[in-house]
């Protein structure tokens, strides 16, 4: 299976079992950090399912994947025992278009990143660590 | 006689390069616990991350690290980099079969830690807050690794602060206010706990954290760095200086390449502190 199949496959899975009841929202450290506006936790998770299955979104939802860091304190809340995390992470891609749907956030390129990273490389590195370590 | 094959892969990451002697200590942290390691890192091992707004490019440079690591003959691939890590178990490892066992760097070290106590002989007086976050945490204890080789450090007395959401400070930096917030809440508690010094786990929490000695009367320095101390170790942090203000080499901006060097290094090492 190609990773975009892959990516759909498994947002439509986890948007199946999710019911949205907005636990995972509820002890998510980021609205409160990134000082999101208070909004309705059920909302909030209805959002981010509709985004993992290309659906109209609420903006709610769609803020609260563009806020994930990886916190990580969604699973453990998640009644179904559902890898929240990996839900979000799956939705901010979806959100970012990697499927070839329209993208609902700005997505930041780095046209530089490669060019950086061997830069520095050749920077902070010996020749013969290069050799061996790149 | 036959050369045996290093057992461990140790996967650093794309932008580690930017931080050479941490690559450089950890290598010699593995070889001085007794484990035969190769290290890998750059563009040319991705997880893909970097281009995870495109699936199509981000599954094919995942693919194509899977497939380098299983044609190594190593065992197990050590990583550096949450993403990385996150990446392999999510996307990487269930698309493309894997013959390596993927755990993280301070786990490995952990395990090894009665060989490395021996060499932590020299005394390291700093009172040390470990920066940590709550979100790689919940895969691997990696708080609790690096803080159990830091106690092992005489004269080091560590100090916690309530971990910082996000998985390491790249992922705040995505985020309106996030990092400012987080590195303000980090004095503050430092500040509370009297710590002299941040110790930073991952490589973009060092990369944002040492801009905090430019404003405020703070030491940044990463786990790998402590440990080097305390083992009678030599090394440069550059990118702290180059970041911080400090000239960089002729020598270093010559192999950069000049353009790459002042389109894409000035910019990032001239970054304002954000507090």
């Amino acid at each position: 299976m190609s990773h975009p199949a892959r990516l759909l496959a498994e947002s439509a899975r986890l948007a199946a079992a999710c019911t949205a009841c907005g636990e995972c929202v509820k002890v998510c450290p980021m609205p409160a950090f990134a000082g999101l506006p208070a909004a309705e936790p059920a909302l909030v998770a209805a959002g981010m399912r509709a985004v993992l299955l290309g659906q109209p979104a609420a903006p709610e939802g769609v803020a609260w994947v563009a806020a994930c860091t990886r916190s990580g304190q969604c699973n453990a809340a998640c009644p179904e025992r559902l890898d929240v995390a990996f839900m979000l992470r799956l939705a901010g891609m979806r959100a970012k278009g990697a499927t070839g749907e329209a993208p609902l956030v700005a997505v930041k390129g780095d046209a530089g990143w490669a060019s950086r990273v061997k830069a520095f490389a050749r920077m902070t590195m010996t020749e013969e660590e290069q050799a061996k370590w790149l | 006689m036959a050369v045996s094959e290093p057992q461990v892969t140790f996967w650093y990451g794309c932008n580690m390069t930017r931080h050479g002697e941490m690559v450089r200590l950890t290598m010699r942290l593995l070889e001085a616990v007794g484990v035969s390691a190769d290290a890998t890192g750059g563009t040319a091992s991705c997880c893909g991350s970097p281009k995870e707004a495109d699936a199509r490019i981000n599954g094919g440079m995942a693919r194509r690290t899977v497939e380098a690591f299983n044609a190594r003959a190593s065992h197990q691939v050590a990583t550096w980099c949450p993403s990385c890590h996150m990446n392999m178990q999510d996307f990487m490892a269930p698309a493309t079969p894997t013959n390596f066992e993927t755990l993280h760097i301070t786990q490995l070290l952990h395990q090894h830690r009665e060989a490395l106590r021996p060499l932590l002989t020299r005394a390291v007086p700093a009172r040390v807050m470990l920066h940590r976050h709550l979100g790689f945490d919940s895969r691997v204890p990696v708080n609790d690794c690096v803080a159990g080789l830091l106690a092992m450090i005489p004269g080091l007395t560590l100090t916690e602060q309530p971990p910082l959401p996000g998985h390491m400070c790249w992922s705040l930096g995505n985020v309106p206010g996030a990092l400012a917030r987080g590195q303000r809440e980090t004095l503050a508690a430092m500040a509370a706990q009297g710590a002299d010094t941040l110790c930073t786990i991952f490589h973009s929490c060092h990369r944002e954290g040492v801009g905090l000695e430019r404003h405020h009367p703070v030491t940044v320095k990463n786990w790998v760095h402590l440990l080097a101390e305390a083992a009678g170790w030599d090394y440069v942090d550059d990118y702290k200086t180059w970041r911080n203000g400090g000239e960089v080499p002729a020598a270093a901006q010559q192999a950069a390449g000049e353009v790459v060097f002042d389109r894409l290094v000035v910019p990032e090492l001239r970054k304002a502190p954000l507090v």
